[in-house]
């Protein structure tokens, strides 16, 4: 798991240009879409996307904070598994005829407290981030499994249906809420020196550590940020099923890391921007929209998503060791 | 991972000297638990002590021991490996078509055969990608579990294995001396491992690499060959549990060995491996996996109610919180000691 660090990619990430991956991200998007406008109109339709969209959106909110994890050299493991809980959390919240706006918060409460029990664990306690959400991933399923026994509670009212079915114009609810949280992460991390901070964190700790940077509470926040969005998308998903179980979002977590790491983000941490996650969520997400709208077969999606991933990965890693 | 830039010191001198300090830590904590709850369970219900349930338990966590045994050592070498839980998938349902009379029907020893290589193939891409691409394991692994998945829906194609032949089937019921087949290739793979990593050079070697990859290069160890070695092994042990542990089921369906993976990586940690390598044994991987396989039953023999059996994974993650913050409590001491 070593590798060598190239300090001048610390400054490309700032930059406006696509980095290599980025554009090769680029140029398969556009094969996709040139296919597709080839073999079937519609689906670039605007009514076709908007409709196809409904199933983006929690894996794009999750991803946010992932990049950020990433970038800092963490992992959260355990989104999935809390997203489970929150859901079953508001579930049982539903089914003890409490309001629906105090069981959204308190499901909310629970996540953003889930996420900060993993910063604590890896900010102060100081274990490995894999450890630490490996464990929690077993322990959110298995209370969310423990406390809800393994029902399903549904039949929920349409005013909160509707927070993942409804639209503002014709824009769906749940890309409104995406599209205020990329904003105000995506002004965070350009205008203002956290951004530099993750990726100096993630080039060595302990160096952020002693030029003043808060490594701790940053990674603190970071966590218990990962861990409400967590919250915020088994909502979402519980909306878009109406139904409400201790097994949604079961390897969500995987979906997502694949999505930071496609998008060019080191693993090792120090490098990784949005703009290239989003990027490998819209490759991800049409491929697989196209190929079940074009043939019914999305299976092939992951066969193709693996393989990209590896070659991405491989073709940098031998790259790099010619630079050097 | 970002840890893995600090040099580890090196794990002592590679000799008999460290036997002692190769067993002496975290492998007596799980020790502990696992024996307090045997016994403590044992005393409300003196059945669960019964040599048919512990049987039971032992057969539960093979999969968990055999595939644990090789991914320790991948762990040694400051690796990791997330692809066995999809690799279990896709070979279970290779051996279901190769053997079913319904598809290949194929011998039931041809058919071994052909998923142990299919294994064993599958780790030494893993391996490849890893030492010679110079990629992260985490990425590679990833990267080919998602293949897999999706091989899986398709080689399925929505038909269910229903017909495993009774000769595969012996490999999860049959018994030979009274004890069933899985237990004894898990005994011969737990022993095999252990005599691998403490008494071959192969399994010192492992060790120098994981505690200090550039040390263990300029010495001249053979580190690319070591890696991919570690990583074939667990492909093929990934089969071996396959073997041992699918012809339990009644039906092979997409779901087989899903999150096994994630089990898998518990185990070698919580038996102590440490994550950057170089640290870890097979005694402690073995007495994980057991430890967090008592669970479930432990709930039901003491007769907690039907719905006890739903805290299990919130128990095994108390069991592995538990585990990391008694290394935390033991580390600072330690540090307090040496101050």
């Amino acid at each position: 798991m070593i590798q060598a660090r190239q300090p001048n990619r610390l400054l490309s990430m700032r930059g406006a240009l696509p980095s290599m991956q980025e554009l090769v991200l680029i140029v398969l998007l556009l094969g996709l879409c040139g296919m597709a406008y080839h073999l079937s109109p519609d689906f670039l339709g605007p009514r076709a996307q908007i409709m196809l969209s409904t199933h983006v959106w929690e894996l794009a909110l999750l991803a946010l904070p992932m990049t950020l994890i990433i970038l800092t050299g963490g992992i959260d493991l355990s989104i999935g598994s809390t997203m489970a809980l929150s859901a079953v959390v508001f579930g049982l919240c539903f089914k003890a005829h409490l309001p629906i706006g105090a069981g959204i918060s308190l499901a909310l409460l629970v996540g953003a407290v889930a996420g900060a029990l993993n910063g604590i664990f890896v900010a102060y306690v100081k274990v490995h981030p894999l450890i630490v959400t490996l464990a929690t991933l077993a322990a959110y399923r298995g209370v969310a499994e423990g406390i809800s026994l393994g029902q399903p509670v549904s039949g929920f009212p349409d005013a909160f249906t509707q927070l993942s079915l409804g639209t503002v114009g014709p824009v769906p609810i749940p890309a409104v809420i995406f599209a205020v949280a990329i904003v105000i992460i995506g002004l965070v991390m350009a205008r203002t020196p956290v951004g530099l901070w993750l990726s100096a964190i993630g080039y060595n700790e302990t160096a952020a550590e002693f030029s003043g940077i808060a490594v701790r509470r940053i990674k603190l926040l970071l966590y218990t940020a990962s861990g409400l969005m967590a919250s915020m998308a088994g909502l979402l998903f519980v909306a878009r099923r109406n139904t409400a179980k201790a097994d949604i979002g079961t390897g969500m977590e995987l979906a997502v890391i694949t999505a930071v790491v496609l998008g060019g983000s080191s693993i090792f941490g120090g490098r990784g921007r949005l703009f290239g996650t989003m990027l490998g969520i819209l490759l991800i997400h049409e491929m697989r929209e196209f190929l079940s709208w074009q043939w019914n077969r999305d299976e092939i999606t992951l066969v193709v998503i693996g393989v990209l991933l590896i070659l991405s990965v491989l073709m940098d890693s031998l790259l790099s060791a010619k630079k050097r | 991972m970002t840890t893995a830039t600090k040099t580890q010191p090196m794990t002592k001198p590679l000799a008999a000297s460290n036997f002692v300090a190769l067993f002496r830590r975290r492998e007596y904590g799980v020790l502990a638990l696992l024996l307090i709850t045997l016994f403590s369970v044992g005393a409300v219900n003196p059945a669960f002590l019964a040599a048919g349930n512990l049987r039971d338990i032992l057969v539960a966590a093979t999969p968990a021991i055999i595939v644990g045994c090789g991914l320790t050592f991948v762990v040694l070498m400051g690796e990791i490996d997330i692809s066995m839980g999809a690799s279990m998938g896709v070979l279970a349902t290779v051996m279901g078509q190769l053997t079913s009379p319904a598809h290949a029907h194929l011998p039931v020893a041809e058919g071994i055969a052909l998923t142990l290589a299919l294994g064993s193939l599958i780790g030494l891409t893993n391996g490849l990608l890893v030492a010679y691409g110079r990629m992260p394991s985490i990425i590679v692994t990833l990267g080919m579990m998602t293949i897999l998945q999706g091989v899986n829906v398709i080689l399925m194609n929505g038909h269910w294995i229903t017909d495993m032949p009774p000769g595969l089937r012996w490999f999860g019921l049959g018994r030979v001396i009274g004890i069933p087949v899985s237990l004894w290739i898990a005994a011969l793979v737990v022993i095999a491992s252990i005599i691998l990593a403490r008494d071959t050079p192969l399994g010192r070697r492992i060790y120098a690499s994981g505690s200090n990859p550039s040390a263990a290069a300029l010495t001249g160890l053979p580190v690319r060959s070591l890696k991919l070695f570690v990583f074939t092994l667990t492909g093929l042990l990934t089969a071996v549990a396959t073997v041992v542990s699918v012809p339990l089921l009644s039906v092979i369906e997409p779901g087989v060995g899903s999150g096994f993976e994630l089990l898998a990586v518990t185990c070698v940690v919580v038996g102590g491996t440490s994550i950057s390598g170089g640290k870890g044994t097979i005694a402690g991987t073995l007495l994980a996996a057991l430890l967090l396989s008592v669970v479930r039953p432990t709930l039901v023999f003491l007769k907690l109610g039907p719905s006890a059996s739903y805290w299990e994974r919130a128990i095994q993650g108390a069991f592995i919180l538990a585990a990391v913050l008694l290394d935390h409590v033991a580390r600072s001491h330690r540090r307090k000691a040496d101050a």
